[in-house]
């Protein structure tokens, strides 16, 4: 059986994550792309999978690429659990691209660190003091577990959140976690979040920052 | 920030920073503690923040309880 997958104009590792299913479920598969990045990531692909690999430029940047499957199974790739295909599937990136998407901050404890919670203390304070001179500013902060403790009244670094809040960045703070801390009349910056918005803003980040 | 001039207490060592921010909280001066900024030093360190008008009263404070090294403008 012969598959066609249009992977024109998706982003890496889109192609080769199509392809490499369609490959695994037909004998011949033809992918069709836009770009050279694409091309070279569906290569590394083919010779991973053993299959015969071929690439036809067409016209307006088009690329046929055609891949069979010559029945030779890669060993080395049974039994491992899914990340671990993941991180082979990665891709190369002509030139560094940058990532689309927003810049989140989690901030997942009032300490920095390890080893000693007063440096930690005090490290927190910097580095949360030390956002607002970030360029490019952070879009949101995430704050869960002892990390909502820096968002109450008495918190060292509340003038520094009001101000990232005023500057427009947005601040979640988890709800569960304020609940169980008992905080819940003492929040004064960023408003209450649940862990379906937090997971939904951690995967859908460009960059993840966590002190 | 509003048009609030502000000065940094720069100490010898971050124990020191801590010392005098104690010293402070007790005596109900505001402050707050910061990275030193990078025109004054480019060694990781924290300092004191304080607004320019309460420098006077801060060293009273500090004066033979604990050193710091130089205050400087923000």
């Amino acid at each position: 059986m012969t598959a066609t997958i249009d992977a024109r104009g998706l982003d890496c590792p889109q192609p080769v994550i199509m392809a490499k299913k369609a490959c695994e479920e037909n004998e011949e598969v033809i992918v069709l792309v836009d770009n050279e990045m694409a091309v070279e990531n569906i290569r590394r692909l083919a010779l991973k999978m053993a299959c015969g690999f071929s690439v036809t430029e067409k016209e307006g940047g088009l690329r046929e690429i055609t891949l069979v499957q010559t029945g030779a199974i890669d060993k080395t790739l049974e039994g491992r659990g899914p990340s671990a295909e993941e991180d082979e599937l990665s891709c190369v990136a002509a030139g560094g691209k940058k990532e689309t998407g927003p810049l989140v901050v989690i901030l997942s404890d009032n300490h920095m660190g390890r080893g000693d919670d007063v440096l930690g203390d005090i490290l927190i304070r910097s580095f949360v003091h030390t956002l607002l001179q970030l360029k490019p500013r952070p879009d949101t902060i995430i704050c869960y577990n002892s990390g909502v403790k820096l968002a109450v009244k008495d918190s060292a670094v509340l003038d520094d959140l009001q101000e990232l809040a005023k500057n427009g960045v947005d601040i979640l703070v988890c709800g569960t976690c304020v609940s169980y801390f008992e905080l819940g009349d003492q929040v004064a910056a960023g408003h209450i979040s649940n862990m379906y918005d937090i997971a939904e803003t951690m995967a859908g980040a460009g960059r993840l920052l966590r002190p | 920030m509003e048009a609030q001039g502000y000065v940094v207490f720069l100490f010898p060592s971050v124990s020191y920073a801590l010392k005098a921010e104690k010293i402070l909280k007790a005596a109900g001066i505001a402050h707050k503690l910061i990275p030193v900024p990078r025109h004054i030093s480019s060694d990781c360190g924290v300092c004191l923040r304080i607004t320019e008008d309460r420098q006077q009263d801060v060293e009273e404070e500090l004066r033979g309880r604990v050193e710091w090294d130089k205050v400087a403008l923000l």
